[in-house]
């Protein structure tokens, strides 16, 4: 999934949106972070939730 | 004689006999601390001054007949993210050094002060609360007291750290997912995880609101519940908390005469253990007399979806600092915290979704079972800077791993006690023993017939 992903362009357009300025070694940092986190992502993502299904209310287990 | 060889029960009858004074056993931690606290780096704010006056009170208090209650002249000391009166809480970061002091101790210390404990200070931890191994770039790394070439575990890497080496009777810690479990499992002490929003949070510095647990860990089981019944207790300013009744367990340990049902967790808890990891969790099923062995199906999932929680939601609570001093943040979390404020807003929603499916699934396993029990980390203390972890022939990052474990058990919210055995090397490998929802009681009682027959690490002082 990552792979088709353009990280940089991303991390440029939510910088706008968050009103942040990153300098490129940490924009660098920030695409390696996210193609991470959107490898681990991708499973859950195909889950089969019920399209019913809430989230979590664990404090009244 | 040292003190540490007591339990809390024993030091706490010698202070009410007057075999010993508050004021002496303060001075014999105080200096102990001093001497290896340069080296071990667990505590990271003294206080030495407030725990000198508190034991002054305390012998005045008992020499009028006031024996305050069960832990009174007890030393212990806390995770340096709950916020205690007149000093700074840190959370392990340089960004908070320079914040205003606590103008009034967190709920969990206020309960400890009325029972007489006595607070020598703050510990050391991983920034944020943002890991697993206490190498804290800022605040230096906290060692291993049974081999201080390791790393103590994280994210309450000190909390375990001044248990395990004699300079504390217990401490605080907290756990979002495993920061209680695994320190104290490659430390070699007891910590509990009690059931998601029993205890109070309030005035601890959050990680991630959704997830976040505070415990204690102790050297002895007796020690854990006799804490852990002075935690309970109902806080109407933490909107989290349970409302589920008090139970406590201290008088209960050891009355329990029915066989516990106990089945071993396979698949994901097996696949990512090493062989000291399997061998501990072996010995401690045949104590229990576990004869089962049941998968929770989708256990990997639940990671992934507790990691996205994480990234999310405690990356969220740093946006606006990482945006006007990012200069200030731990280089091993800036990037991962600021991550977690990028992702697309439908995957933290999946992973709160997935919650609450996967809860579900392992809620029925306690219609057939009392108990389950699983290794609290993949394998024992790494050497402090080590990199990767080989796990059944795979090489794993440390930092992000050793969680794995316990990861998914906290996403649900279960109450866990870990034990911890010896393992054939000389170190540690805490083993978790889960219980149903708010039944502390049975975590307890099945880490205190392990400790009863000298299954679990013992520390000799």
């Amino acid at each position: 999934m990552d792979k088709k992903i353009d990280w940089p362009s991303y991390i440029t357009q939510m910088s706008l949106l968050l009103d942040l300025q990153l300098e490129e070694p940490r924009q660098a940092e920030l695409a390696l972070q996210l193609a991470r986190i959107a490898e681990i992502a991708a499973p859950l993502m195909a889950y089969p939730l019920d399209e019913r299904q809430e989230v979590g209310g664990v404090w009244k287990l | 004689m040292n003190l540490a060889s007591l339990t809390i029960k024993a030091l706490h009858q010698r202070w009410t006999s007057k075999q010993l004074s508050a004021v002496e056993i303060t001075e014999q931690y105080l200096a102990a601390i001093d001497a290896a606290n340069p080296t071990l780096n667990a505590w990271t704010t003294l206080t030495a001054a407030r725990a000198r006056q508190n034991a002054i009170v305390l012998d005045k208090q008992r020499d009028s007949g006031d024996l305050r209650g069960p832990l009174a002249a007890i030393p212990y000391a806390v995770k340096n993210l709950f916020d205690v009166k007149d000093e700074v809480t840190l959370a392990g970061a340089e960004l908070f050094s320079q914040r205003p002091a606590a103008t009034e101790d967190a709920w969990a210390i206020q309960q400890l002060n009325r029972s007489g404990a006595i607070l020598t200070g703050m510990l050391n931890m991983d920034a944020y609360a943002y890991g697993f191994t206490t190498e804290n770039s800022h605040y230096g790394a906290c060692r291993n007291p049974l081999d201080m070439a390791r790393i103590a575990g994280g994210s309450s890497g000190g909390s375990a750290a001044a248990v395990a080496a004699g300079l504390a009777h217990f401490s605080l810690g907290t756990d979002t997912n495993g920061s209680i479990r695994v320190p104290a499992s490659l430390c070699g002490v007891f910590g509990l995880k009690p059931t998601f929003g029993r205890l109070s949070r309030r005035g601890s510095h959050p990680f991630v609101a959704s997830l976040d647990h505070i415990g204690p860990l102790a050297r002895h089981v007796e020690d854990l519940a006799l804490i852990y019944d002075q935690l309970q207790g109902h806080d109407p300013g933490d909107r989290f908390q349970s409302d589920h009744p008090v139970n406590l367990v201290s008088t209960q340990l050891g009355q329990q005469k029915k066989t516990l049902k106990v089945a071993v967790l396979g698949g994901y808890f097996t696949q990512w253990a090493d062989d000291q990891a399997r061998a501990v969790t072996a010995k401690v099923a045949l104590a229990l007399g576990a004869d089962h062995e049941v998968e929770l199906v989708d256990a990997e999932l639940a990671r992934s979806a507790a990691f996205l929680l994480t990234a999310s939601e405690g990356g969220s609570h740093y946006l606006n600092a990482l945006r006007d001093m990012p200069e200030r943040f731990e280089a091993n979390s800036r990037e991962r915290l600021l991550a977690g404020c990028m992702l697309p807003a439908s995957w933290p929603m999946q992973a709160q979704r997935f919650r609450e499916h996967f809860t579900r699934q392992v809620l029925a396993l306690f219609e057939k079972f009392d108990l389950l029990i699983a290794p609290a980390t993949p394998c024992a203390a790494t050497v402090i800077g080590q990199q990767s972890i080989e796990i059944q022939g795979k090489t794993l990052p440390t930092k992000a791993s050793m969680g794995m474990l316990a990861q998914p058990l906290s996403f649900v919210g279960l109450p866990v006690c870990t034990a911890p055995v010896r393992t054939d090397n000389g170190l540690s490998i805490g083993v978790q023993l889960i219980a149903a929802p708010y039944q502390e009681a049975t975590t307890l009682e099945a880490a205190w017939r392990l400790e009863q027959n000298n299954i679990t690490l013992q520390h000799i002082f």
